[in-house]
């Protein structure tokens, strides 16, 4: 990746450098000027001995002379490099990313990254987009996280940006929803308005979802609608074949609990057969009860083997002593330990060690 | 945590801590997260501040300005956090297969030349084993296919102890013959007079004492005291203890309950791998390490 990034600094870093600001453009332009100077004193040092040039005649000035022209943006180009680090201290633009909280050295690991933030020119290309993400109203936290995860926001045209704005919109999102949506996904004003309407069709045709649903869904987890479609499609394939749900109890997983969708179906299925397998949970109390599919399966087993332990297994809410399956999963070992087992954490943490 | 500054932290990582390692994770994965933990607190108390970075402007015709202030180019944003997970060393003293748990140690830091230290002394380790009866499987762990299923009514404590004796006794026999010493000489008998010794070799797993601690057909515990084991020898332990008992046997539990001076009361549990937990516990191990010197210096070639 260092090699990668050498080769495209190396290439185009001569010319970038100079946009990057207005000071270092005014030295590049002064270090070319005075360059040609140089040349044709080199040139009357070594005086050809058969023509005598029409320059000769001129009065030349001495060497010796003052100058007063100030010379010292006259230096060497910065060095390609690998990281932000050696152009952040000249840089006004990086400066004033860094002021927003922008972290830089995540943005080093996509090669693509540094060549483009390094042409950018605050005034020119930054700051109205700036101006527009404040006006729907994000806090300056949000826009340095916002901009650390999508640096190429600033590539989008500000009237492409409110064009989509102005879709969702015309699809009943209301300012807080819009808010809400940018804030989580920081992704989401890179898409077309055709690509998000492809993708929110469907989530709408996939689950059968009314429009109402599909605007819940879209504010509870906007990520989830720009999230790659395949890990989508095959989350739906492990929830519906290898795990059973019937199609209207796989809508009710995904309006409660979303983020099921963009997980690993990997520890999802170890969790999801640890509760159907080992503690016979059927399967329309998960449904009802999706958040048991995100814990793990490790804090899963350590607390169901603590109530077995205990002798206080009882999942069916008819019955008293019942313990709901989101009071296993939730809140931490000294909140389950005390309230939940009826125990201690201090034997919970002994029963631990016994594993 | 009183110190707030993460570099007296840092400098004080140079002991060993004693962490619960759970089942189903790898050695890597412990010693990962470990660090993990360590580098995120030590990134949140106060880290070192930015160095100045020395500014000259103005015409050097006329008069020049020198100011200083924070280097933008040192700071935690542009290159990121301060202490990154690849600058903690980190390694283990024991090593604890993917199926194991319990107590494990690792040097933090300079720690890691006192975990090698440990590694080379050669402790013994006390192991318990659950077992099932009945039913073999092709890797001796609950995990693997069955291919054996055989009946296991007939099986009693006192076989199970009969049997558990041949072996211990013959285990001692094998660590005097491998104790690098002519058994027929002075040396080995003021050696044997001294009581149990250990092996010079480091790859022979030797068995100090065994037990069955619990019998309760068809599942059984066992405690085992050895050295030099390793996770497929202590599974295949079990097999062969259910071969030896006219049945069959896998194993369906390990768990590492003693290293040395280290027992699961020292041990640290997973969900305490946090800056401040890690510290207290290693304030614990290096008071352990000043009660029992001889975990680092050792002197004789009998056990300890």
């Amino acid at each position: 990746m260092l090699r990668n990034l050498l080769k495209t600094y190396s290439v185009r870093v001569y010319f970038r450098i100079r946009q990057f600001s207005s000071v270092q453009s005014k030295a590049a332009e002064g270090a070319l000027s005075t360059k040609s100077e140089y040349n044709l004193l080199d040139t009357r040092t070594i005086p050809n001995d058969d023509t005598i040039d029409s320059k000769d005649l001129e009065p030349e000035p001495s060497v010796l002379e003052p100058c007063n022209e100030d010379i010292s943006y006259v230096a060497p180009y910065l060095r390609p490099s690998f990281n932000f680090a050696a152009y952040v201290n000249k840089s006004e633009t990086l400066q004033k990313l860094v002021q927003l909280g922008v972290e830089l050295y995540k943005l080093e690991k996509n090669p693509d990254v540094p060549p483009y933030l390094l042409q950018l020119d605050f005034e020119k290309d930054i700051k109205n987009h700036i101006i527009f993400l404040t006006d729907l109203g994000l806090e300056t936290a949000d826009l340095g996280w916002l901009i650390t995860k999508n640096p190429f926001i600033f590539k989008e045209d500000l009237d492409n940006l409110q064009v989509r704005i102005n879709y969702l919109k015309f699809k009943k999102f209301n300012d807080e929803m819009i808010l809400r949506i940018v804030q989580d996904n920081p992704h989401w004003l890179g898409f077309s308005t055709q690509e998000i309407d492809k993708k929110l069709g469907f989530f709408q045709k996939n689950f059968g979802l009314t429009g109402n649903e599909v605007r819940s869904l879209t504010v509870k987890k906007p990520r989830l609608i720009t999230y790659n479609l395949n890990h989508v499609k095959l989350n739906t394939f492990v929830i519906r074949e290898e795990m059973g749900f019937t199609p209207d109890e796989t809508k009710q997983i995904l309006l409660q609990k979303p983020k099921i969708f963009m997980k690993n179906q990997k520890g999802m299925l170890k969790t999801f057969e640890y509760l159907h397998k080992e503690m016979n949970i059927p399967l329309e109390t998960i449904a009802k009860m999706p958040q048991v599919l995100t814990c793990r399966e490790f804090r899963l087993q350590q607390r169901y083997l603590f109530l077995k332990h205990l002798g206080k297994i009882q999942f069916d809410p008819k019955q008293p002593n019942y313990i709901s399956l989101i009071a296993l999963v939730s809140d931490s070992d000294a909140h389950f330990a005390t309230e939940v087992a009826g125990s201690s954490v201090n034997a919970f943490n002994e029963f631990l060690k016994t594993l | 945590m009183l110190i707030k500054d993460a570099p007296v932290i840092w400098e004080g990582l140079r002991s060993i801590i004693c962490v619960y390692k759970p089942p189903s994770v790898t050695c890597e994965r412990v010693r990962k997260t470990i660090i993990a933990a360590v580098c995120k607190g030590l990134n949140e108390m106060e880290c070192r501040p930015p160095v100045d970075f020395v500014c000259i402007e103005g015409n050097p015709s006329g008069k020049l300005t020198v100011s200083v202030k924070p280097s933008l180019a040192d700071d935690p944003l542009v290159v990121g956090p301060r202490y990154i997970h690849d600058d903690l060393k980190c390694s283990w003293s024991n090593f604890l297969g993917f199926n194991t748990s319990g107590v494990l140690l690792l040097g933090l830091g300079k720690g890691t030349k006192v975990a090698k230290l440990i590694r080379e002394n050669r402790p013994t380790r006390c192991y318990r084993l659950s077992g099932k009866l009945g039913e073999a499987t092709d890797n001796a762990f609950k995990d693997g296919k069955v291919v054996e299923r055989t009946t296991w009514r007939h099986v009693k404590l006192e076989n199970m102890n009969r049997f558990l004796a041949t072996l211990q006794a013959s285990h001692q026999k094998e660590m005097f013959k491998s104790c690098g010493i002519d058994l027929q000489s002075e040396e080995a008998y003021k050696l044997a007079c001294q009581g149990p010794i250990r092996p010079a070799n480091s790859k022979l797993p030797v068995i100090y004492g065994i037990k069955c601690v619990k019998f309760e057909p068809p599942e059984f515990v066992i405690e085992i005291q050895c050295i030099n084991e390793y996770e497929t020898y202590l599974r295949s332990l079990i097999h062969e203890i259910g071969m030896k008992l006219h049945s069959s046997a896998h194993c369906t539990a390990i768990q590492c309950i003693r290293h040395s001076y280290f027992t699961v009361e020292n041990a640290l549990l997973r969900k305490h791998w946090t800056l401040q937990d890690i510290i207290t516990n290693m304030e614990q191990c290096i008071q352990i390490m000043d009660e029992h010197e001889n975990i680092i210096r050792q002197k004789s070639a009998a056990l300890q």
